[in-house]
């Protein structure tokens, strides 16, 4: 079985600086599982905009150490992955009543990045990892109804960190 | 003590201003919020457990209680001290939501002595601002709006409201019904879950 783990940017935000426990455990996790995270391109912009009196996330550092990689852009021309992109943003959009054109498109493209992979077949489990509920139940919620129900899991990137700091 | 005001026309704690005066000390945040959470309580233990010189103690409590936000609960000595609740409530615009938020709101100001994000968050939006924050925190671990809604309705990058969504999460799970949601390690299949060992 070949899983695809993809991260949003709260987890590297919760993992911190690369000499804190929370991020050495998500490391020793993926190398121990020889596992890369894929960071759709949105959320690596996301990630490393330069804003002052901040800690810049250690999604480089992540990449340099080979267990996160960005991810290829997406192919609207796949009907599964343009489907998958509206669908999350509406589901995001009717959570709070808003136009789903007001909705940044860094929500879905997680979704999508997990449209893409099954769909193409170099993956046959999708891992999304966020720390926004809304994104990771509305990912869950719009690959189920395209047949994807089994092949989805949302995961907590909050509880993901703190269960690896207890293990 | 009690105000209603509006999360979208930024004037969140308009009507709040004498509260807002005192969150600007956290000391007297930290006070207030070990007392709202421990209940009728000394000087003495106030002393004991903020590690407070006793001239400090009975300025800040003697401060709080001209403020109106403390009560004497006995005349007798030792008296001890108890909080007014104070009810700040804001409703969005958008979605009608109301949140009462006073008590975290003022643990979340106690906590920017150590907590450098929360801090920073204050000294760029202020207290009001840090009060719209909690509402998109709790709206958020509800499963509401993700930090990029919050991002473009208040024009701050999603990164920086990421970073203050997670450093007031423990004050929303702490003072807010919150669901658990997600999975998390034991939910993903094929791996070791053994993760401890020394290749770093």
């Amino acid at each position: 079985m070949t899983a695809i783990h993809i991260a949003d940017t709260g987890l590297f935000v919760a993992m911190g600086h690369p000499s804190k426990r929370r991020y050495q455990g998500v490391r020793r996790f993926a190398r121990r599982n020889d596992i890369t995270f894929v960071i759709p391109e949105r959320v690596y912009d996301e990630l490393t905009v330069n804003i002052s009196e901040t800690e810049t996330p250690p999604v480089d550092a992540a990449i340099e150490e080979q267990w996160a990689r960005i991810a290829g852009q997406l192919d609207y021309s796949i009907s599964l992955v343009s489907r998958t992109m509206d669908g999350v943003q509406r589901y995001i959009a009717n959570a709070d009543n808003r136009p789903a054109d007001e909705i940044e498109r860094a929500d879905p493209a997680l979704a999508a990045v997990a449209a893409q992979a099954l769909i193409e077949g170099t993956a046959d489990h999708a891992y999304i990892y966020t720390t926004d509920r809304l994104a990771g139940e509305g990912a869950e919620t719009i690959l189920q109804s395209e047949g994807y129900g089994d092949s989805v899991t949302y995961v907590n990137g909050f509880r993901f960190v703190e269960d690896l700091l207890d293990l | 003590m009690s105000s209603t005001s509006n999360r979208a026309n930024g004037d969140v704690i308009r009507d709040f201003l004498s509260v807002a005066d005192l969150l600007e000390e956290p000391q007297l945040a930290q006070l207030y919020a070990y007392l709202a959470r421990e209940g009728e309580t000394t000087v003495g233990e106030l002393m004991e457990a903020l590690d407070l010189a006793q001239g400090t103690a009975y300025t800040y409590v003697n401060q709080l209680v001209d403020t109106g936000v403390l009560e004497a609960t006995t005349d007798g000595q030792p008296r001890t001290y108890t909080t007014r609740d104070i009810d700040l409530t804001i409703t969005t615009t958008d979605s009608g939501r109301e949140y009462t938020i006073t008590a975290a709101l003022i643990d979340a100001v106690g906590r920017r002595t150590t907590d450098e994000d929360i801090d920073t968050y204050i000294n760029r939006h202020g207290i009001a601002g840090l009060a719209t924050a909690l509402t998109y925190a709790v709206d958020r671990e509800r499963g509401d709006v993700t930090h990029r809604t919050m991002a473009s309705d208040l024009d701050i990058s999603p990164l920086a409201a990421e970073i203050i969504l997670q450093a007031l999460r423990p004050i929303v799970t702490e003072y807010f019904e919150i669901e658990p949601s997600g999975g998390s390690v034991a939910d993903i299949q094929g791996v070791d879950q053994d993760v401890v060992s020394d290749d770093t």
